[in-house]
């Protein structure tokens, strides 16, 4: 009885490590660094989770997945409310729309789809916001950003490859 | 069979559909949030003051091990110039000393000409320290989160850091204060230029230098005239440095803040005690 408690919580962990992986990564990128000028810049960790999760288990990180961390985004954030739930909630439509495309391919095909996929996010996310402000916001900085974001793919699909393969495992 | 099929078939349509419709529901969730937020409501603010005290200490928690390895980062690093340092701070100490001795008879002086003036003196101005938990500088929102309640700090209040201004406290819940930096787009404050006296607004626009507006046609501003806190609107203390401006052309002047906002540790929040507009304002709403 004991045991099966036991792998029920064991299981919904794993069942639960996109969305906290995810949530870790999004907690991450608000840290206060003392890195000058690179801190307008920062990669937005938050989309590359959700592109990953959703090209590789969207059994287990589902629309209501991305519209809570889009919520949490928001509140950390000074951005206009809702305005990160926005964007994520772009990126979960053009993903699944353009999965098959990328979904099981070589890792630059991957890449490029994210970055084409988080360009799209971030430009229609500037420009909801600048309706939002009646005026333009800086174009150079989302550009900067997503293009550290893309640089930072990478790395953060290699993290979440770990979680995926090592803590995932037996999750099935 | 075929009845089944076509009951199959019905279910899986139905599913889509609802998929769809969840879809389109929680997009219009999210206008509707920043429409909401838009009209800047009592009810927003207080649903996210109690969010973020739910929130932030998550983050809170990453801080402590992404200092410890930045300490010892720098520490290493800090080793060499050790020395350098020392040199040049028993330099500055013998200077600041100088100085200090010099303000003091300023002072002295200050108040018996205020004396004879009868010049009304400003109430004293307190402080208080609160340590940065999150930062936040892109295209979208410069802010700090930094960690300091409602029994503390509230909302108007001045952030200043060593060097001068940082920004204004925009959100205050139990725990946890939201600091709109002078670089963010919602941020105004009203500022003079020290040598001229030549009064406008500095307003962020979400880039690292924020613009000086609304000063008078034909002003003399020049590259490198430092910029202070004007005390016009009663909130802030009057001559708090701000930044110098780096930047004067045909449509706009830039300003360069003092502070490193990319850098902060700790901000201090300076209370005033002038004309308390922002608790004026909110006791006005929650009386409506």
């Amino acid at each position: 009885m004991s045991d099966n408690l036991d792998e029920n919580i064991a299981s919904l962990f794993q069942r639960m490590l996109p969305l906290l992986s995810s949530m870790f990564f999004l907690f991450l990128s608000y840290l206060p660094l003392d890195l000058s000028y690179l801190n307008n810049i920062r990669p937005v960790a938050l989309l590359v989770c959700v592109y990953y999760w959703l090209l590789h288990r969207p059994d287990l990180f589902n629309l209501l997945s991305v519209y809570f961390l889009g919520l949490l985004a928001d509140i950390v954030s000074s951005a206009p409310f809702g305005s990160n739930v926005f964007a994520l909630l772009l990126l979960y439509v053009l993903v699944i729309n353009t999965s098959r495309f990328f979904n099981a391919k070589p890792f630059v095909v991957t890449w490029y789809g994210f970055a084409l996929l988080s360009f799209v996010t971030m430009i229609s996310r500037w420009l909801i916001v600048s309706i939002y402000y009646s005026q333009f916001l800086p174009l150079t900085m989302v550009l900067f950003s997503v293009l550290a974001t893309i640089a930072a793919y990478p790395l953060v699909s290699l993290a979440l490859a770990y979680v995926q393969n090592s803590l995932m495992q037996g999750e099935e | 069979m075929k009845r089944r099929r076509s009951l199959f078939i019905h279910l899986s349509h139905i599913r889509l559909l609802a998929q769809k419709f969840a879809l389109v529901i929680l997009f219009l969730s999210a206008f509707v949030l920043m429409l909401v937020n838009k009209t800047d409501t009592i009810l927003i603010e207080k649903t996210s003051s109690v969010a973020t005290d739910v929130v932030t200490p998550m983050i809170d928690v990453l801080v402590i091990p992404a200092k410890i390895l930045a300490q010892v980062y720098d520490y290493f690093h800090d080793l060499k110039q050790v020395r350098e340092d020392n040199l040049k701070l028993k330099e500055e100490n013998r200077q600041l000393n100088l100085l200090y001795e010099r303000a003091r008879a300023l002072e002295i002086e200050n108040k018996l000409l205020s004396g004879l003036l009868n010049f009304v003196v400003p109430p004293e101005a307190e402080y208080v320290t609160a340590r940065v938990v999150a930062e936040e500088g892109d295209a979208f929102s410069h802010s700090l989160i930094a960690y300091i309640g409602n029994k503390d700090v509230t909302r108007g209040q001045i952030a200043i850091s060593d060097k001068g201004v940082v920004g204004r406290v925009d959100k205050v819940s139990n725990v946890y204060a939201k600091i709109l930096l002078i670089t963010d787009i919602n941020s105004r404050i009203p500022v003079m230029v020290e040598k001229t006296r030549v009064r406008g607004i500095v307003a962020g626009d979400n880039t690292m230098f924020p613009k000086l507006v609304f000063t008078p046609l034909g002003a003399e501003l020049n590259v490198g005239d430092r910029v202070v806190t004007s005390g016009v609107s009663g909130v802030f203390p009057a001559g708090l440095p701000v930044g110098k401006v780096v930047g004067v052309s045909k449509y706009e002047i830039k300003i360069k803040p003092f502070t490193n906002l990319e850098e902060l540790e700790y901000v201090k929040l300076v209370s005033y005690n002038l004309d308390d507009m922002f608790s004026a304002e909110e006791q006005g709403k929650e009386d409506e």
